[in-house]
This record gives C-alpha cells, sequence and structure tokens, in this order.
C-alpha cells in the first residue's frame, strides 16, 4: 500500500468582473476540489493522506465597497459567510456615478457655521453661532449649537442638526449607562471614543456631523474633535464649520495658555463674531461656555449684529457741505 | 449655488406719491466668503433716472459703465435727459443683444417721467420687462423682499414713509438671506431734491 504523502497549495481563486459599475466576484471554493479528489482517489483503492497548505490571498476588499449594493439580488455562492448588504432598486440612468455623486450631494447638509472650543489654564471654553442655513436661505438664527451631554460634559454641532443632535443624545445616555454600571463618570476620552466608533459604523451612509466634545474629568480638562468620516483627534484648540478659517484667524492669534477666564471667553465671542461677519453661514448669537473642574457654565450669548456695533461704534459722518436756507434780504 | 447667487444682492424699489425710492444691500460676496460691505449697485443715471443692476457684481458694473455711455450719446443728440420709458426700452434691447450669451444681471430701473409721474420697472436678465404700480425686486432675497413689499406697501405714501417701509421691506428680507446684508443703501428722489441714506444693519 502506497503512502503517499502530498503537499498541495490551493488558492482561493478570484475572478472579478467589471460591467457597467458592477462586481462580480466568483470563489473556487476549496473543500469541493479536496472532496473531488478524495472520492475519486477512494474509488481506486488507494489511500491519500495530505497535508494541505492553503495560501489565502488576504485580498482587502473595504476600498471597493460603495454605498450602492451588489447588482442583482440573491447569490448563493456569497451569502456564506458573507453579511448580505441591504439592497434595493437601482436607478435607471444613463450616468450612474454621476447620479450617486449628486443624490450624496444633494442630502448632504453644508456645515454652514462656526464653533471652536480651546483648552487653556482655567477649563476649556467652547463657543458657537446659531445661525440655520438652507443654501441661501437663513431657516433659522436661534438653533442651540452647544449641546448638554450631561453636566460636566458638551458637545458642539456643525453639519446636520438632526445627526448632531440624535447622536449627541444617545451618547449622554451612553455614559449615563457607564457612570451607573462602573460607579464613575465616563472620561472625556471614553466618551469621545464611544461616539467615534458609532460614526465610523454609519461611515458612507451619508451621515454629517462634525462634533467636538469638551469636558472635565479626573485628567483635568478634555477636548476631542469627532466627524462622521470616522476621525477623532485629541487637539487643543479646534474650530469647525464653514466660518471655522476666520475664527483661527481670531483665535490663533489671540491664544495664550494663561488666559483668564474673562479673557479666554471674551477671545471666544471675538472669534465667533469675526467669523459671523466673513463667513455667510454663520450669524444669529454668539454663545459661550466655559467647562471648569465643577462642570459647565454658560457665560453669554450675545447677539452678533449688536456685538458689531459694540466694538465698532458708528462715527456721525464729517459734514463738509451743509445747504441751507438763503437769507432774504 | 447659481451664478447669479455668486455675489449675493439684494434690490428692491417702491413708488409713493409723486416719489419713488430705490434700496439695495451692500454686501459683495464670492459665495459665503464676505470681500466687502460697502458695494455700490444703485447708480444714477440723471437726477431723476437710477438704476439698480442686481447678479454677477462684474456684469453689474459692466452693464453700468455701457449704460452711462449710450446715455451720454442720447444727450449730446436730443439735447436733453432720457425718460424713464425709453432707459427701459434701451435695457432691455442691450440685455436681449446678448440672448446667447447673457448678462448675468437684473436690473431695476426707477424714474421720474413726465409731470414727475414715478415709473419703476425690473427685467430678468435677456430684457423682459416687468412694469408694476407699487414695487418691483430682485436678487438673492427676492422672495422674502416679496413677502415683506407685499405686507407692508400702501399706496400713495409720502417720501418719509416710503423711507420707513422700504427700509423695514429690505432689512428684515436680508436678515433671511446668507448672502445678502451688511448694511443698506436707500435713495429718495422726489420731484426737488434726492436723499441718499445708509442703513445699520446686521453686520452677520
Amino acid at each position: 500500500m502506497n503512502r503517499v504523502k502530498y503537499r498541495i497549495s490551493w488558492f482561493i481563486v478570484v475572478q472579478e468582473i467589471t460591467s457597467s459599475n458592477t462586481v462580480v466576484r466568483t470563489f473556487f471554493l476549496l473543500n469541493q476540489r479536496v472532496n473531488d479528489l478524495v472520492d475519486i482517489s477512494q474509488l481506486k483503492g488507494f489511500r491519500f493522506e495530505f497535508s494541505l497548505s492553503v495560501e489565502i490571498m488576504k485580498l482587502d476588499f473595504s476600498g471597493l465597497e460603495s454605498s450602492a449594493p451588489l447588482y442583482g439580488g440573491s447569490n448563493e455562492l456569497l451569502s456564506d459567510g458573507f453579511s448580505a448588504a441591504p439592497s434595493f432598486d437601482l436607478p435607471v440612468t444613463s450616468d450612474f456615478d454621476g447620479f450617486q455623486k449628486n443624490s450624496i450631494q444633494m442630502v448632504k447638509p453644508a456645515k454652514g457655521t462656526t464653533t471652536l472650543a480651546f483648552i487653556f489654564k482655567e477649563g476649556v471654553m467652547v463657543a458657537a453661532d446659531s445661525r440655520a442655513s438652507m443654501g441661501g436661505y437663513i431657516s433659522s438664527q436661534s438653533v442651540k449649537k452647544i449641546i448638554e451631554i450631561n453636566p460636566y460634559m458638551l458637545g458642539t454641532m456643525a453639519g446636520g442638526a438632526a445627526d448632531c443632535q440624535f447622536w449627541h443624545r444617545n451618547l449622554g445616555i451612553k455614559c449615563r449607562l457607564h457612570e451607573l454600571a462602573n460607579k464613575r463618570r465616563i472620561s472625556v476620552t471614553g466618551a469621545s471614543k464611544l461616539l467615534a466608533n458609532i460614526l465610523y459604523s454609519y461611515r458612507g451612509m451619508g451621515l454629517s456631523v462634525g462634533t467636538m466634545i469638551a469636558g472635565w474629568d479626573e485628567k483635568g480638562p478634555g477636548l476631542y474633535y469627532v466627524d462622521s468620516e470616522g476621525g477623532r483627534l485629541k487637539g487643543t484648540k479646534f474650530s469647525v464649520g464653514s466660518g471655522s478659517p476666520y475664527a483661527y484667524g481670531v483665535l490663533d492669534s489671540g491664544y495664550k495658555y494663561d488666559l483668564t477666564v474673562d479673557e479666554a471667553a471674551e477671545l471666544a465671542r471675538r472669534a465667533i463674531y469675526h467669523a459671523t461677519f466673513r463667513d455667510g453661514a454663520s450669524g444669529g448669537v454668539a454663545s459661550v461656555y466655559h467647562v471648569g473642574p465643577n462642570g459647565w457654565t454658560k457665560l453669554s450669548g450675545d447677539d452678533v449684529g449688536e456685538l458689531h456695533y459694540s466694538y465698532y461704534p458708528v462715527e456721525p459722518a464729517i459734514v463738509e457741505q451743509e445747504m441751507t436756507e438763503a437769507v432774504v434780504a | 449655488m447659481s451664478i447669479f447667487e455668486y455675489n449675493g444682492s439684494a434690490l428692491v424699489a417702491m413708488v409713493g406719491k409723486n416719489c419713488f425710492a430705490i434700496a439695495s444691500d451692500r454686501r459683495l460676496g464670492v459665495q459665503l466668503q464676505t470681500i466687502a460691505t460697502d458695494f455700490q449697485r444703485i447708480f444714477k443715471i440723471h437726477d431723476k433716472l437710477f438704476v439698480g443692476l442686481s447678479g454677477l457684481g462684474s456684469d453689474a458694473q459692466t452693464l453700468y459703465q455701457r449704460l452711462v455711455f449710450r446715455h451720454k450719446l442720447y444727450q449730446l443728440r436730443e439735447e436733453r435727459d432720457m425718460k424713464p420709458e425709453t432707459f427701459a426700452s434701451l435695457v432691455s434691447a442691450m440685455l436681449y443683444e446678448k440672448r446667447f450669451g447673457p448678462y448675468f444681471v437684473q436690473p431695476v430701473i426707477a424714474g421720474l417721467g413726465e409731470d414727475d409721474k414715478p415709473f419703476i420697472c425690473t427685467m430678468d436678465s435677456i430684457g423682459a420687462k416687468e412694469l408694476a404700480k407699487d414695487f418691483v425686486v430682485a436678487g438673492t432675497a427676492s422672495e422674502s423682499l416679496y413677502g415683506a413689499c407685499e405686507s407692508m406697501f400702501k399706496p400713495d405714501m409720502d417720501h418719509e414713509e416710503l423711507f420707513e417701509t422700504i427700509s423695514q421691506a429690505l432689512v428684515s428680507s436680508i436678515d433671511r438671506d446668507c448672502l445678502s446684508g451688511w448694511g443698506g443703501h436707500v435713495y429718495i428722489v422726489t420731484p426737488t431734491e434726492v436723499t441718499e441714506r445708509i442703513l445699520k444693519g446686521r453686520m452677520d
């Protein structure tokens, strides 16, 4: 009886057929080939012992995933071990790429706003404007863009209002659950990570969130920037929104770590005011909050229209020539 | 954003009793960024004729220069000022000349015609005249302006009341528009005097 040891390497072959933006993948499953060989060999009366070294080419398909589903409904080969993508009918259009891009652009709300936050000696200063705009139309001048997650943590809103409001409230719930489960407050690091992970899992689905999580925990003041692309950054100074370049200009030139609370509040207010002056999509009321060791407090909410005239009062024009009635002699 | 919303503008003209008022905002922007807060949109053709040009700033300035040229030639030939009705026809013809490559402007023409009867009219970018007896509006804030003017307008107002009305209509409309604002410019024209006033508005 021959005992033959075979070293067989099987590759999983992937075939990609691309035809008009659809991708079909065919896998040759390992098991079937091996079973075939075994069946045939038994018929012939030999005993084979294989040791298989399977080199599987790990191909990373995450880049190919698009928000549009795979063409066609079910495919038995693919459903084994792969989660079925949610599917709907593809639109009948001559330019599918352009259609998809345009429809995403249509739903994507522009981040027309100015929010900023910075860490300084006395804690975190958070400020925002209060305008909501839809294209060119101002839909509201009194939107609350600083969201109170819990008494010692604040979140700012930029992007889709519904998205920000919902997910911040959801984050507040998760933070409270953490407190109850662990008998201690959640850290700013932990809270921002919770939010970032949620937003990452919805990546590509059209959420628009550009938020800053500011708080005071056991390690002191904390500030994180989290966005709907899944990014999460720790930092000491951030500004988010269409008015952020203007706010950064003022913030960067006036920032010092050793500011007092009043000086920092004035810096934040000034930065928001300058952003509302230059940016068409920012305006309304400049609200300033301070997060200290005992939690947050709202410092001021000044109407930006009035702030302008307090910073730059109108001087009466110098009258050079004045017409008066001629005196009749 | 369309080309008409590139610079942002708001214009309104109203008729009163033997007088008219024409008002504009003062912002010049590049989409959302504000570049200037003292941009001139209303131009004087002669003492009793004003034209406001909303839309693309560059086309507004160029068209104004062309109109001034044509009016000066007219003055030399006819030895008198143009009547507002004639001027409106001139603007309409000049805009239609560029039918297939238009000026991206919407003019608002306001003047005192024969017997000092006020005349206002507006046009689209290729010269379709719209004569109105009460008010005309143009610009990115035009929808808000229509609403404000419709509710605030009364016929036969004198020039003081007309100034209040047009200022209120302008300011409340541009407060609802991201692309126009940053102050207002109002001209009140009666048979004897022209008053130019600058409004203090929200600078956001």
